[in-house]
């Protein structure tokens, strides 16, 4: 049996629908910016439940510019953690600053313990990631931020319906970033980003900055970028948002019977924890592996596409060697990086499917 | 729908010759299933290249972050100073203060362009770059800009943001300087159906490190080599781009007659755009410079021909180019083109009934 990790050809296996919009946009002639990119910005916004949404072009250029929008400047440090999608880091170099980075628990997020140790007076910004569609333990973040007066960005990227206690994603840090990339939760045909905050101040510096500073066609208030969402990606984007919260509750069952599944082999594999209140979207299924690397070949060799994201932790890519930091500075991190395995568990497997994954695992660790 | 009988733009009506051939292209990349830095990026890059008579492509999100990229790799340190032309769109002087660099202006010549002349008395010990731009399809005086750049070891990067096809002595803008950048927003001559922009090189490993920077620095899936973002040219907009190359020669053979055609028609009224020597300019927009041009304009405006100014104000009196410490005095033949210059429609789907009202629209006027 085959077990795709990408199911992009089976959720546009019908397009008729969204060609009937894109021939409205080339119709239009309305290729930058415009009503169809301010459209979906509404649309988005009023799904997160916040005041503003402003399109970028990628979930990149959502950081970089929630980054500077808070306030982070060259010479700033910006705390995050080292397992996270390269972007996360690329974004706080970006923008300036310096990336601080903290161990993450159990859970793969942010070790909320470990924050407080690694504020300076240079902190400008605490930029805590829902890494994998997890979200971290935002309301400890927030006090922590709050006592020290730093602003939260939250690195939402791959997070669209994540929820606390019934409060998106997105709606905890003061400006925060989503990215709409192709295995997104809610992704685009290409590279989208979104940036939303309740802000006025924040949100009128987005509209400026991401459009080269203009603040009409002959006025030049500051020096921009080019960072602008696609009207072709709103299209897209303004469609799957109308199916998101079925895509996120199809992958949370396929979670719930995959941790059903993995019951009994605790001692090789195992789901972290998921305390109660916390709506996990799965962007990534990530499970804890003993022999990581022979499981992923194992199961590779059997038709599932188990990927690893990611091998190498960010402290120690070669981008990161002025950095000053060494193998043992995270080591929880450290661990996971020999462990942690994504098996495919998207919208589209089927329980036949999980329960086929399921049994190459046991035969694995038999 | 416009309410201009004769808008600045057809962007919709252009879209509508090629509407079919579009969709398909995006079809094919929906039936890939690669959104992502994928076949028709690759396949663009190679054409592209081919049709700019340079060595290598690499499609960049858009025209700003291809200039921004470029002047990162050559590793500008605070301080030093980029030199380019006042009178272009906002982003040539911004990416130069974004990849850390200070813009330094030097004044243009009678063509519009960076004037070789002045070029000299700019450079400083801390020049490290020189970015002429070939405004509105027009190339600049590259021969002379180079000859100066090799004396003083500098690196030139064509802004060649308007004028993909242009060419001077036969010789295609985008394969004369260490690198260039193009634009494919809507508005250019060869367009995307939203941003995008490329680069093109003789350099193997410039366009090495672009493929890198472009893609957060990472050497494959694993391996992150250096600090960097997301500035990729979308695949779709790729596919697509690739359906208007096949046009291009075409289209800008026919904006190029009539822009010969509006030189005739409108040379007893106003300064019209001739070709220098050698230049073969593709006119992405058609200026001319008038007497009483803010007169001329609101007329046109006023009798159905949207008509602009490609730009108002140039950039170094622009509030974000304050701390530049610049003033009007300091650039005079661009002080002279701001007052006079004004931009008239052309595209290849303005037909010769709307071009003609707009000539007799200027005759008119200055009867």
């Amino acid at each position: 049996m085959q077990v795709k990790y990408s199911y992009l050809d089976q959720q546009f296996a019908e397009v008729e629908a969204y060609f009937e919009d894109l021939r409205k946009l080339v119709s239009s002639g309305e290729f930058t910016l415009g009503p169809f990119v301010e459209a979906f910005e509404n649309k988005f916004a009023a799904y997160i439940g916040v005041k503003h949404a402003i399109g970028t072009n990628t979930g990149t250029g959502a950081l970089i510019l929630s980054l500077k929008a808070v306030g982070v400047r060259p010479g700033s440090e910006v705390i995050t953690v080292a397992n996270t999608f390269i972007a996360t880091v690329g974004a706080i170099v970006a923008a300036g600053a310096r990336p601080v980075f903290v161990d993450c628990d159990e859970r793969y997020q942010i070790d909320v313990t470990k924050i407080e140790a690694a504020i300076s007076p240079k902190t400008a910004a605490i930029l805590p990631v829902h890494w994998a569609g997890c979200p971290p333990e935002m309301d400890k973040v927030l006090e922590i931020a709050g006592r020290h007066g730093i602003p939260v960005v939250e690195d939402a990227c791959p997070a669209v319906g994540a929820k606390i206690n019934g409060r998106f994603a997105g709606t905890f840090g003061k400006v925060n970033a989503f990215s709409m990339h192709p295995l997104k939760p809610l992704n685009v045909w290409g590279d989208g980003g979104i940036i939303v905050t309740d802000d006025d101040k924040a949100a009128e510096f987005l509209r400026l900055y991401r459009n080269h500073g203009l603040l009409d066609r002959d006025h030049v208030e500051i020096w921009g970028v080019n960072d602008r969402l696609q009207p072709f990606q709103a299209v897209v984007g303004s469609r799957v948002l109308d199916t998101v919260e079925g895509l996120v509750e199809a992958r949370i069952r396929n979670a719930r019977i995959f941790d059903e599944g993995l019951k009994g082999l605790e001692s090789c594999i195992r789901p972290p924890r998921r305390p109660a209140g916390y709506r996990e979207v799965y962007q990534l299924y990530l499970v804890t592996a003993s022999r990581r690397d022979e499981l992923v070949e194992f199961l590779v060799g059997r038709g599932v596409e188990a990927k690893v994201h990611y091998p190498i932790p960010i402290h120690l890519q070669n981008a990161a060697r002025n950095l000053g930091y060494k193998r043992g500075d995270f080591p929880v991190c450290e661990r996971q990086a020999d462990e942690v395995v994504t098996l495919p568990a998207h919208q589209h497997i089927t329980e036949e499917q999980i329960g086929y994954t399921v049994s190459v695992i046991r035969e694995f660790y038999r | 729908m416009s309410s201009y009988t004769v808008p600045y733009s057809a962007l919709a009506t252009e879209a509508a010759l090629v509407k079919t051939e579009l969709m398909r292209a995006v079809e094919n990349v929906l039936d890939s299933g690669r959104y992502i830095l994928g076949p028709e990026v690759a396949a663009f890059e190679r054409e592209f290249a081919e049709y700019c008579q340079a060595k290598f492509a690499a499609g960049i999100s858009n025209g700003t972050s291809a200039l921004h990229l470029v002047l990162r790799g050559i590793g500008l340190d605070e301080g030093d100073e980029v030199i380019t032309v006042p009178n272009s769109f906002v982003a040539s002087a911004s990416s130069i203060a974004l990849a850390g660099a200070k813009p330094v202006f030097v004044d243009i010549g009678d063509d519009g362009n960076m004037d070789p002349q002045k070029l000299e008395d700019a450079i400083s010990d801390r020049t490290r770059a020189i970015v002429p731009v070939h405004l509105t399809g027009r190339p600049a005086k590259m021969k002379d800009i180079l000859e100066i750049a090799r004396r003083r070891d500098l690196f030139v990067l064509e802004d060649a943001a308007q004028a993909v096809g242009a060419s001077l002595d036969g010789k295609r803008v985008g394969s004369w300087g260490h690198a260039a950048c193009f634009s494919l927003h809507p508005l250019k001559n060869l367009h995307a159906f939203g941003d995008g922009g490329m680069v093109t090189t003789q350099d193997p490993d410039l366009v090495a490190g672009l493929a890198k920077a472009r893609n957060h620095g990472l050497a494959n899936r694993e391996q992150c080599d250096f600090w960097s973002f997301n500035s990729r040219l979308d695949e779709m907009q790729a596919a697509m781009l690739r359906v208007q190359l096949r046009h291009l020669d075409a289209w800008t053979e026919t904006r190029r007659r009539l822009a010969l055609r509006y030189n005739d028609l409108l040379r007893p009224y106003v300064e019209v755009p001739d070709e220098g020597p050698g230049e073969h300019c593709v006119f992405q927009t058609y200026v001319v410079k008038a007497e009483r041009r803010d007169e001329l304009k609101q007329y046109l405006i006023e009798h159905g021909v949207e008509a602009l100014i490609h730009y108002a104000t140039p950039i170094h009196l622009q509030p974000a180019a304050k701390d530049l410490g610049y003033s009007a005095a300091d650039f005079p033949m661009t002080m002279r083109h701001v007052g006079k210059i004004l931009s008239l429609p052309l595209y290849p789907t303005l037909t010769h009934a709307q071009q003609d009202r707009v000539v007799e629209l200027v005759a008119s006027f200055y009867q």
